[in-house]
């Protein structure tokens, strides 16, 4: 089909909405992990550094046990001892969060890249099989795409879906909401202000390390020095563009997804607009979200935690 | 029954900062000497070449404070912009955006003389890199959109403005089908003064001098102190809060654009993506572990300005360049625990028997 210059074929909208969803899911876990830090009230700009990490030991841990799950989940570890430093510093220690997370990337890029130097690999295979969903996947278009993607894909559903609930639907998310909004408040009701918002970090870690294996493991199927290529600042855009919502979020990750998925796909489609120009989409959308939740904040209450980036000392209370 | 504790010092150690920088020096020596060791590699062999090739002969001094230069004026507008309290974490775009403003002047003239062209290349980049922190600066006087996101978003943008100027409008066409701009006019690059080193290295010491003088001496710098610990007071006596954080934050990527336009017709033969090198998240760990100050922000940049380019040298040994960033990154957490330290005694109390 031809629609004004463009050329549509199935084959590539399948490949378009394929593509979308990789990465959508290495996004969405990044910055759902994200997410839970920053409701505890811990910016986290480490994030490209803890992805690196998990791309690298997640690649290393399936390459050497021979299974992509260990070696996802081996991701996530690395991800999480990452940010345990951020944790340290940030929180026990009450640096300056700003600091202790960009200092955290590059700690994170440098220790993959020293890591991982020997096993830099030019071969590329995916370790993960797609799954087909029985029944599903055979139906046209939908199934091709939705119901055959990445198993990780639907952990990665499945993650947003459980952060939602736990965050909005128990006691535990209601404490680290509560640590958010008010360290102090929520000391003196009693909530361990510190130890919440290590655990929050520390899991935002472990995500970003899943994301980081998902990319290694499954997306490209190799490891390279400098392969997360900034997806770590999308994650940490992403966060703001869906409000601090774990559904919100996925439905950015969804949008930035797609983005990145049609900036190779430009020309194949036969559109004449800078694929360079469409990447920069995500970023000024962000920008743009943040200034009208700005704006609108004089009037109604803002999404933004109330306690993001201030570190609490006790003693100051 | 006792037990340790960490009480608040009455009084902050003096002089703690140093210290800690050294404490943070010596705790990423360790770590990662341990790193190097349990992969294999020769500790002192890789340390030894890293100190002969940053700091061991003049030839490398020079170039170890070429690479001094970008980082202090990284370093140097994040402390400025740190003065209000406000993060300019989009140095590194601003450093990027002001190189392209510098090309941009170079194209226009590129038959002018020399001197010319060169001091209109870095007013250009001066004004480029304060363009690009135009849109969060308003966005934060106007509206009060925390600059630490917006600044650190346009990083991103920037970065592809000269990727898209690489693959068309401003495309070398002797390029062979490479992606690069044209090159900029041989009478565009900065002499040497010493070695190696170009001029950028004067002109970033001067730059350095005046803020330091700026900002503690002016009436400006002095009104920013003010708006900076309290913006009660600021309001009270009439400073006008909106027009501070404006002018400050442009300031700041004034600072930084400036740094992009040295490095540009300093170091490079064109502009490209890599005209920055994390000079900017760089700046921010200078600017942190100096506390702020314009002076030590020029001693951090020149260590860490050593330690970049001696961790280059090390690949020669079959030891990743990555070990460099490692080391910078263990500075900062070490001087963190080392500042706590100082800020902290730990004491044995009697322990309240319940």
């Amino acid at each position: 089909m031809i629609f004004g210059g463009i050329t549509i074929t199935e084959a590539s909208v399948i490949g378009l909405i394929v593509a979308s969803l990789q990465f959508a899911t290495l996004l969405y876990l990044a910055a759902l992990g994200e997410t839970i830090a920053e409701r505890a009230g811990v910016l986290n700009l480490g994030v490209e550094g803890m992805m690196a990490m998990g791309a690298m030991a997640g690649y290393v841990g399936g390459v050497a046990s021979g299974s992509p799950w260990i070696g996802f989940l081996v991701g996530g570890l690395a991800g999480a001892l990452l940010a345990s430093v951020h944790a340290v510093a940030a929180v026990a220690l009450g640096a300056d969060q700003v600091v202790s997370g960009l200092a955290l990337t590059i700690l994170g890029l440098g220790l993959a890249n020293f890591l991982g130097d020997s096993y830099t690999s030019d071969t590329r295979r995916s370790l993960f099989k797609d799954v087909d969903i029985p029944g599903l996947s055979d139906i046209p278009w939908v199934g091709e795409t939705i119901f055959s993607a990445s198993p990780i894909t639907y952990v990665a559903a499945a993650l947003g879906v459980l952060t939602w609930f736990v965050l909005s639907r128990t006691s535990i998310g209601l404490g680290l909401r509560a640590v958010g909004e008010s360290a102090s408040t929520a000391d003196s009701a009693g909530h361990g202000v510190a130890a919440i918002r290590m655990t929050a970090v520390v899991i935002g870690g472990a995500m970003a390390g899943f994301s980081g294996a998902f990319l290694t493991l499954d997306t490209v199927g190799a490891w390279s020095e400098g392969i997360t290529v900034g997806r770590g600042w999308i994650a940490v855009a992403l966060v703001i563009f869906g409000a601090w919502r774990p559904g919100r979020v996925g439905l950015g990750a969804l949008l930035f997804g797609f983005t990145l998925a049609l900036e190779r796909r430009l020309q194949p489609f036969g559109i004449e607009f800078s694929p360079i120009l469409l990447s920069m989409l995500p970023y000024i959308l962000t920008v743009g979200v943040l200034v009208v939740i700005s704006y609108r904040a004089r009037n109604q209450p803002s999404p933004t935690p109330a306690g993001l980036g201030i570190a609490y000392r006790r003693e100051e209370r | 029954m006792k037990r340790l504790v960490l009480a608040r010092r009455e009084n902050p150690t003096r002089g703690g900062q140093p210290l800690a920088f050294l404490v943070g020096l010596v705790f990423a020596l360790v770590i990662g000497a341990l790193l190097l060791w349990s992969s294999g590699d020769p500790v002192i062999d890789t340390y030894q070449r890293m100190w002969e090739r940053s700091f061991g002969s003049r030839d490398v001094i020079s170039a170890t404070l070429n690479r001094a230069v970008p980082l202090a004026l990284a370093g140097l507008a994040v402390s400025i912009a740190a003065k209000m309290g406000l993060w300019n974490i989009g140095a590194e775009g601003q450093i990027l955006f002001g190189a392209t403003a510098a090309a941009g002047m170079a194209r226009i003239g590129d038959s002018w003389p020399g001197p010319v062209l060169i001091t209109a290349m870095l007013i250009a980049a001066a004004i480029g890199g304060a363009l690009w922190a135009l849109g969060p600066a308003l966005a934060r006087s106007e509206i009060g959109v925390s600059e630490i996101i917006t600044t650190l978003m346009l990083n991103e943008v920037a970065l592809r403005v000269i990727r898209y100027l690489q693959s068309g409008p401003w495309k070398d066409p002797d390029g062979f089908g490479n992606l690069q701009v044209t090159p900029l006019p041989d009478q565009a690059a900065l002499g040497n003064i010493w070695e190696r080193a170009h001029l950028g290295v004067l002109i970033a010491l001067a730059v350095i001098a005046f803020f330091a003088w700026f900002m503690t001496r002016s009436v400006w710098g002095y009104e920013l102190r003010i708006a900076g610990s309290s913006a009660k007071a600021a309001t009270y006596i009439g400073i006008s809060m909106r027009t501070k954080v404006l002018g400050v934050l442009l300031l700041s990527g004034a600072v930084a654009g400036f740094a992009g336009g040295i490095e540009l017709t300093g170091t490079a033969s064109r502009l490209n993506e890599n005209i920055s090198n994390g000079f900017g998240f760089a700046g921010i760990i200078v600017a942190a572990l100096a506390l702020m100050r314009p002076s030590g922000v020029l001693v951090v940049a020149v260590a860490f300005g050593g330690l970049q380019v001696g961790g280059q040298s090390i690949q020669l040994l079959g030891v990743s360049s990555a070990v460099s960033a490692i080391l910078q990154a263990l500075i900062l957490f070490g001087a963190i625990g080392a500042g706590v330290l100082s800020a902290y005694q730990i004491r044995l109390v009697d322990r309240k028997v319940a």
